[in-house]
């Protein structure tokens, strides 16, 4: 079975000293750029399965980069943000990367993110209808959702937001691409919105919505639904 | 090699123009690069006391504005400095000739006059004093005057005429006395000396009887006419002094009052833009003329209050030199006319603050006899922009010595605590690449101890790059209404995936749903707190509380510890504090970022102790703006149907 292909586009040589052994040592194929002209020429001849992109190269914008990138390739892209990066890093999320590590991170985190990454966002269409995890079922064939075997009752928007995470397969959902899917094209400003029915889907499906453990926030970012095991 | 420039020799008395004087002389030393002697001739004894303590004086005065000063003894003045002229080589000899001698001195016989006779070598300057200024309408008012004394005499003789004469003139003199010095009095000296003389013709030849006979005959009636004349010039001489008196008093009244208001309001300017339009604003009162404050701006100026209507001004490097003014207050500062305009040179303590620009509407700029009030206000103004320069250096050292103070504790702190991790870093990173084998247990030890000191490290640094950005500003507040439970749900979350379960109780009111905060900022308060609290009472149950009031909400960590003691409670929010005793672990800044965040969110914290024992930090925001409408189909979120 082939091995998945990363490419690391990532200018700071001790960081690529780290991230070349970790990814290699997983059965990755792993390459590597220390500048973005380097890179994008390496990822049109290999065509990388998945590229780990940090947003402060020497030579162009990273956000450049992601656009190009995604002008002729689909490929999950993950970003990696310094800590001032707040604001590049949502604008890289709703410009199409698929989600990002904050700088610094360890081994564990970054290969979990690949892993998610690497799986395929669900299509529409649903091949695969029942997602599960953490005591959570979420039927999208039959749009039920329960809770330790006993049965949920979403209104419609709750079902669309819960929807719209779940197909996202783990990855991080900006405010913006959740709004946009969930109250459509028009949405965007009422951030608010968002807000109130995760509140409302946390408590219905969290044990403790103070404590939550499926609907997780990511600051100033959006949400992410994490449906692995307890104490991840 | 060049001669030397020949001085300027100044002429000075003890009469008030000798300032005027004195500062002519500098301004010809200052264009000519010449030396300036102060000259006063002492022309012998009847001088009075007051009149050589004034001549000291000026002398001293001159002596600050860089003159040498000399004193002579001579039988006249002209003598004097024309051996003075010429003993010293002076190429010009400044001096003042005033206007209050007798007319006839003036032909002929004055200093001047004399000096130039006396075969002068040196330029002559003589300044005079300032021309009267002409009464407004003076020409139209030449023929009504002259016909008003006609009037008045034609009344007068027409009254004589009804008192019973009987050769003695004694009451036809009371009622011409009276006629003239009217005249005198209202139409000024020379009418009145020509209605005297009308006057003695008009008696001899319309009141005596026989009428019309020659004026011989009437000896002795002319004599008593002549006692006429002088006693209504006496008469009119008085009046006319005391009305320049009262009008000097006038002036002067005016002048300090201008300056009372004009220094109270400028003391109440806190910027220079301040003190711009205040001056505007008190020459438009006093002058009648627009003011603008110029400060020159590499080759252009910076206009206050802006902008002025005419683009077209001199270039700094034009106007200043010819405004060039000395180098304190006081100096002399002459204003300088250029068409319209009038400028000034605003002259502070050490150099020029400025420039002060006037438009008038007549050509010509103000008319000199204002200069005096107008160098007065330069001289406030200059001192008012002075003053806030002061102020504003006094503030920038007060900020740098407060950033070095800081800089010196940061380094202090940040010396200790970087160090520590990186020596434990790199001793394990050293002892694992030692050749031989280690054992299992020890390599997994050492390897810990990286990561969790390189996770102090980075802690570290992410706390004092936020804590720097935060206070340059560099983070702005983002305020997004929502739900307060998100954001501890999101620092609790955040928290037990990384160390599992919190001992926290979370106790959040029924009424509180939508907040406006920053979500990124405000978990950091609360992580902040939280970590503290499990600092200071390890294992025990915390508590997190929140509640609301009519615009606020706030929001509590409390913990069962040892709490804080009370004279370290007003300082546990500074940097770098740590409780003398804590152990390992923060280095202080936990609480300082809390505390900046909370405040760029309008919003106060602080310490209180916990009824029952340990610590209870309180933090409230404002719940500011109105709340967005809640979505449509939500009504399972009624207020407060967060739990």
């Amino acid at each position: 079975m082939n091995q998945p292909l990363i490419l690391i586009i990532e200018d700071e040589e001790a960081l690529r000293r780290f991230l070349i052994p970790t990814l290699s040592g997983q059965r990755y194929q792993v390459l590597s750029a220390a500048t973005a002209t380097e890179g994008l020429a390496m990822a049109r001849s290999h065509n990388p399965d998945l590229v780990l992109l940090d947003l402060g190269l020497p030579d162009r914008d990273g956000m450049d980069v992601l656009k190009e990138l995604r002008s002729w390739s689909r490929k999950p892209v993950v970003i990696l943000s310094a800590r001032n990066q707040e604001r590049d890093k949502v604008q890289a999320l709703d410009q199409g990367a698929d989600d990002y590590l904050a700088k610094p991170f360890g081994a564990a985190e970054l290969l979990a993110r690949i892993r998610v990454a690497l799986r395929h966002t669900l299509p529409t269409e649903v091949t695969e209808p029942v997602v599960c995890g953490g005591g959570l079922r979420i039927d999208l064939a039959q749009r039920e959702v329960s809770l330790e075997g006993r049965i949920v009752k979403l209104t419609a928007l709750e079902y669309r937001l819960l929807e719209a995470l779940v197909r996202r397969n783990g990855k991080v959902a900006t405010h913006r691409q959740l709004l946009a899917e969930v109250w459509g094209p028009g949405g965007e400003g009422n951030t608010h919105y968002l807000r109130i029915y995760m509140a409302m889907l946390r408590k219905k499906l969290e044990v403790d919505p103070t404590r939550p453990r499926h609907f997780i926030t990511e600051p100033n970012v959006g949400y992410r639904l994490s449906l692995e095991a307890l104490g991840d | 090699m060049e001669a030397p420039p020949r001085p300027i020799l100044v002429a000075l008395g003890s009469e008030a123009r000798s300032l005027r004087l004195i500062q002519a002389g500098f301004r010809l030393a200052r264009e000519r690069s010449a030396p300036w002697i102060a000259v006063h001739v002492d022309t012998g004894p009847g001088a009075a006391v007051e009149d050589a303590e004034q001549v000291q004086v000026w002398m001293q005065e001159a002596l600050q504005m860089g003159a040498s000063v000399q004193m002579v003894a001579a039988p006249t003045l002209a003598q004097g400095l024309s051996e003075l002229t010429r003993t010293s080589h002076a190429q010009a000899l400044v001096l003042g000739r005033s206007r209050d001698r007798w007319p006839w001195a003036r032909l002929g016989h004055s200093t001047a006059d004399e000096l130039q006779r006396r075969g002068l070598e040196a330029e002559l300057v003589v300044l005079d004093d300032r021309p009267e200024v002409a009464e407004p309408g003076a020409e139209g008012l030449q023929f009504r005057a002259l016909l008003g004394t006609l009037l008045v005499l034609a009344a007068c003789t027409g009254l004589a005429w009804l008192i019973p004469r009987e050769g003695d003139p004694s009451q036809v003199l009371l009622v011409n006395l009276l006629g003239v010095t009217f005249i005198a009095h209202r139409w000024g000296s020379g009418l009145g000396l020509l209605a005297s003389a009308m006057s003695v013709l008009l008696y001899n030849f319309l009141l005596e009887t026989p009428r019309f006979r020659s004026v011989s005959a009437h000896w002795p009636n002319l004599l008593m006419f002549l006692l006429v004349l002088l006693a209504a010039q006496a008469v009119v001489g008085l009046l006319h002094r005391m009305r320049q008196q009262a009008r000097e008093v006038q002036r002067r009244e005016l002048h300090t009052a201008s300056l009372y208001l004009l220094g109270r309001d400028l003391a109440r300017s806190l910027t220079p833009e301040g003190v711009a339009e205040t001056t505007a604003r008190h020459i438009q009162r006093v002058f009648r003329g627009q003011a603008w404050l110029l400060f020159p701006d590499g080759a252009g100026w910076r206009v206050r209050p802006a902008p002025s209507p005419l683009a077209l001004l001199p270039s700094p490097g034009e106007l200043l030199p010819q405004l060039a003014a000395g180098g304190r207050v006081g100096d002399p500062l002459e204003p300088l006319v250029i068409g319209e305009a009038t400028w000034l040179s605003l002259t502070g303590t050490n150099g020029s603050e400025g420039v002060l620009r006037i438009l008038t509407a007549n050509e010509g700029g103000l008319p000199s006899q204002t200069w005096e009030l107008l160098k007065a206000f330069a001289v406030q103004i200059a001192l008012a922009l002075e003053r806030l320069r002061w102020l504003e250096e006094a503030r920038r050292t007060q900020v740098e010595n407060e950033t070095e103070r800081l800089r010196s504790t940061l380094l202090g702190a940040i010396g200790h605590d970087l160090r520590t991790p990186l020596a434990a870093i790199h001793g394990a990173a050293s002892s694992l690449l030692l050749p031989g084998t280690i054992a299992e247990a020890t390599r997994t030890d050492l390897l810990t101890m990286i990561q969790e000191e390189s996770e102090r490290l980075a802690h570290l640094l992410g706390n004092l790059l936020d804590l720097t950005r935060l206070e340059s500003g560099a983070i702005q507040v983002q305020k997004e209404w929502q739900p307060l439970e998100e954001v501890i749900g999101s620092a609790l979350g955040r928290m037990e995936r990384r160390q599992g379960h919190l001992p926290v109780r979370v106790d959040l009111t029924e009424t509180c749903s939508l907040v406006p905060l920053d979500a990124a900022l405000i978990e950091q308060v609360l992580v902040n707190l939280i970590t503290n609290a499990q600092r200071h009472a390890p294992g025990q149950e915390m508590d997190l509380r929140a509640w609301d009031e009519p615009g606020w909400v706030h929001l509590e960590v409390a913990d069962r510890g040892p709490g804080i003691p009370a004279e370290f409670q007003d300082r546990v929010f500074d940097k770098f504090f740590r409780l003398p005793g804590a152990g390992e672990g923060g280095v202080g800044l936990g609480l300082a970022i809390c505390r900046a965040i909370v405040q760029a969110h309008g919003g106060t914290i602080h310490l209180q102790e916990r009824p029952g024992g340990g610590s209870c930090f309180r933090f409230a925001l404002p719940l500011d703006g109105t709340p967005p409408a809640p979505p449509e189909g939500a009504e399972s979120l009624t207020p407060g149907g967060i739990r």
